[in-house]
């Protein structure tokens, strides 16, 4: 039975039409130029990680999942984090939808291991459109490739 | 303030919940709770796709559509790649097209699934006063739950296998498809699409027998109070709009099936209700109460929606419309919206299937030759799952002048206020989720009069 999500799973969330907002499919976007493991997959999920990922990882294969977003949480632009989703502060953390981003993770987490690594964004504008992350969130994108990369036990040459 | 006004109340729900995006009724009720007059407004603040799209390549226009809604991607996807080639005057071929209708059935599939998941929670098992919670791990809901998730599974795997990624299609592009799928991957979807056909069989007669059960019910608990459901629950008389059955139409069409003269918009503050304070609330209302008592509600200021007619009138779009266009459906209010959805199952995945084995995977998927354009105008109308999903664009020697985005519920938006009227304010949400509601996109502003000049683009803020 062929499988969409294997056991690892790592979605790039955001829009890339809010600025830095576009960290989490940058991220993802780039390490598809990597050799990945066949048991991970790199998903840019854009807007739709409840809708489209989240909800469907109770498949009873997935046992890791790793989501890369932008995380505001009064550090220095570009700086990252690592959460859990306990961490996450019911409401607090949204994404730009009515389906709260917790609600499917805490129905996940006791099934799935969940990490978020998180960068602290500089500009995300609220209305209108812009692409373009700023420079101190493109200069974590490399830094969160290897953080990834160490996660999932790839060695890659450059600890 | 004329007296009609006085004498009702007035009532918030703000924001609506169990769909996507932020949106909030503004409810004028009689002395019963029966609602006289209901706005149903996007909160979402304006984006302006438009006007990022001008001076982009055609190609890069359709990847900014695709990411104004994290739900239908695959929609805006190939509404805004076929308006692209309507302007510049291309046409696909077979196989390309073949590969997009499989990507469509793929995306209502998917779709169709996972609002039985949100819609869910409203109703109740047949022959109970139960409400059904669909992540419960007791049976018999369990295997329901599990034989959506299959669907939401064949849909998203197939969708990427045509499509090349999960949730944003990268394999489209203006002029076809960058590449056909090896025979392998199509006796893969063959598989999926008749592992699924059945469980889409079981799934759309189990979820037509829970509409049809709360419809006959008398009541339906909220906030704790029994709500009574009237007969014409949900009923509206306004008409309905839809290109195809299936796929949609384009201006590059021999006989296109959406006409751009029916079109005009008119400005919220020409629709909704002024001012007006709320002078009732009801703390006890899901999720955490209606709005307070005093606060003042606004909703032709704070709606982020143009109004758009066709034939000067507001329409519904969507499975109903498309059933009632060509299929002869006629179930009216808000269960025979949800029943018509359900009936979509299975053309989803007949014509997946059909698709499939009518795919050449050794055909071409590009033209010779992709036309630059020369700045005529051409759309391209969806059927998305949410309904007639109407891209426009101007393309001159491969740049975008002009692009445009009519989504599915910002046609919606005032026919389900209509369709408000008459039912008690507490079930007015079930008759929102029933349109499937997709709010964060729905945000459009450019404002087209009787003449179709464009006259007025509101900037909020």
């Amino acid at each position: 039975m062929f499988e969409l999500y294997p056991e690892i799973v790592i979605a790039g969330c955001g829009n890339m039409l809010f600025g830095d907002d576009g960290f989490g499919p940058e991220v993802v976007e780039r390490l598809k130029a990597y050799n990945l493991p066949d048991n991970v997959k790199a998903v840019d999920v854009g807007l739709g990680g409840p809708h489209f990922c989240f909800t469907l990882l109770d498949n009873g294969i997935t046992k890791k999942l790793i989501i890369i977003d932008i995380v505001d949480f009064g550090a220095e632009p570009g700086t990252l984090t690592k959460l859990r989703v306990e961490d996450l502060p019911p409401g607090s953390y949204r994404d730009a939808h009515s389906w709260d981003l917790t609600e499917p993770l805490n129905r996940l987490k006791d099934t799935v291991d969940i990490m978020v690594i998180g960068c602290q964004p500089k500009n995300v504008p609220s209305a209108d459109f812009e692409l373009s992350i700023s420079k101190e969130v493109e200069e974590a994108i490399p830094r969160t490739i290897q953080v990834v990369l160490k996660e999932i036990g790839v060695n890659n040459g450059n600890s | 303030m004329d007296e009609a006004i006085t004498l009702s109340k007035v009532v918030e729900v703000s924001p609506t919940t169990r769909h996507e995006g932020h949106s909030k009724l503004v409810l004028k009720v009689n002395d019963d709770g029966i609602i006289e007059r209901g706005d149903w407004l996007s909160i979402t603040p304006v984006r302006g796709v438009e006007k990022l799209a001008i001076g982009k390549t055609m190609d890069q226009v359709p990847k900014i559509a695709s990411r104004v809604c994290g739900i239908c991607p695959i929609a805006h996807t190939l509404a805004a790649t076929e308006a692209m080639e309507a302007s510049i005057g291309c046409e696909i071929t077979e196989d390309a097209y073949l590969l997009r209708l499989i990507l469509q059935c793929a995306n209502r599939l998917h779709s169709i699934a996972l609002h039985d998941i949100l819609v869910l929670p409203d109703m109740y098992l047949p022959g109970t006063d139960t409400k059904i919670n669909p992540f419960t791990p007791e049976e018999p809901v369990r295997s329901v739950a599990k034989r959506i998730q299959t669907l939401r599974m064949v849909g998203q795997t197939v969708g990427e296998i045509v499509g090349g990624e999960a949730v944003h299609p990268s394999n489209t592009r203006v002029g076809g498809m960058y590449k056909n799928i090896t025979p392998r991957a199509k006796a893969k979807i063959q598989d999926l699409a008749k592992m699924a056909l059945p469980l889409a069989r079981e799934q759309m007669e189990l979820m037509i027998a829970i509409f049809n059960n709360w419809q006959k019910r008398d009541w339906a608990e909220v906030g704790g109070k029994e709500i009574p459901i009237p007969k014409e629950f949900g009923y509206h008389n306004q008409g309905y709009m839809a290109a195809d059955p299936i796929y949609g139409s384009s201006s590059l069409d021999e006989n296109p099936t959406w006409f751009p003269e029916r079109w005009t918009e008119v400005r919220p503050w020409d629709w909704y209700m002024g001012e007006e304070e709320i002078t009732l609330e009801d703390p006890s209302y899901p999720i955490g109460g209606t709005t307070k008592a005093g606060v003042k509600a606004w909703p032709q200021m704070e709606a982020c929606t143009g109004v758009p007619l066709y034939d000067g009138q507001p329409v519904e779009v969507g499975p109903r419309a498309r059933l009632v266009t060509y299929k002869n459906f006629d179930q009216k209010g808000a269960m025979g919206q949800n029943i018509a959805r359900e009936m979509e199952y299975m053309d989803a995945v007949y014509k997946m299937i059909e698709a499939a084995d009518a795919l050449n995977c050794s055909g071409a998927v590009l033209p010779n030759v992709i036309p630059q354009g020369d700045g005529s105008v051409g759309w391209a109308a969806n059927e998305a799952p949410r309904g007639c999903d109407v891209h426009l664009a101007k393309v001159r020697n491969g740049k975008v002048e002009w692009f445009s985005m009519l989504v599915p519920t910002t046609w919606n938006f005032p026919t389900c206020s209509r369709a408000l009227e008459g039912a008690p304010w507490q079930l007015a949400e079930i008759i929102v989720r029933a349109y499937d509601p997709c709010v964060s996109c729905a945000t459009h502003m450019i404002v087209v009069d009787e003449d179709r000049r464009l006259v007025a683009e509101k900037l909020l803020e």
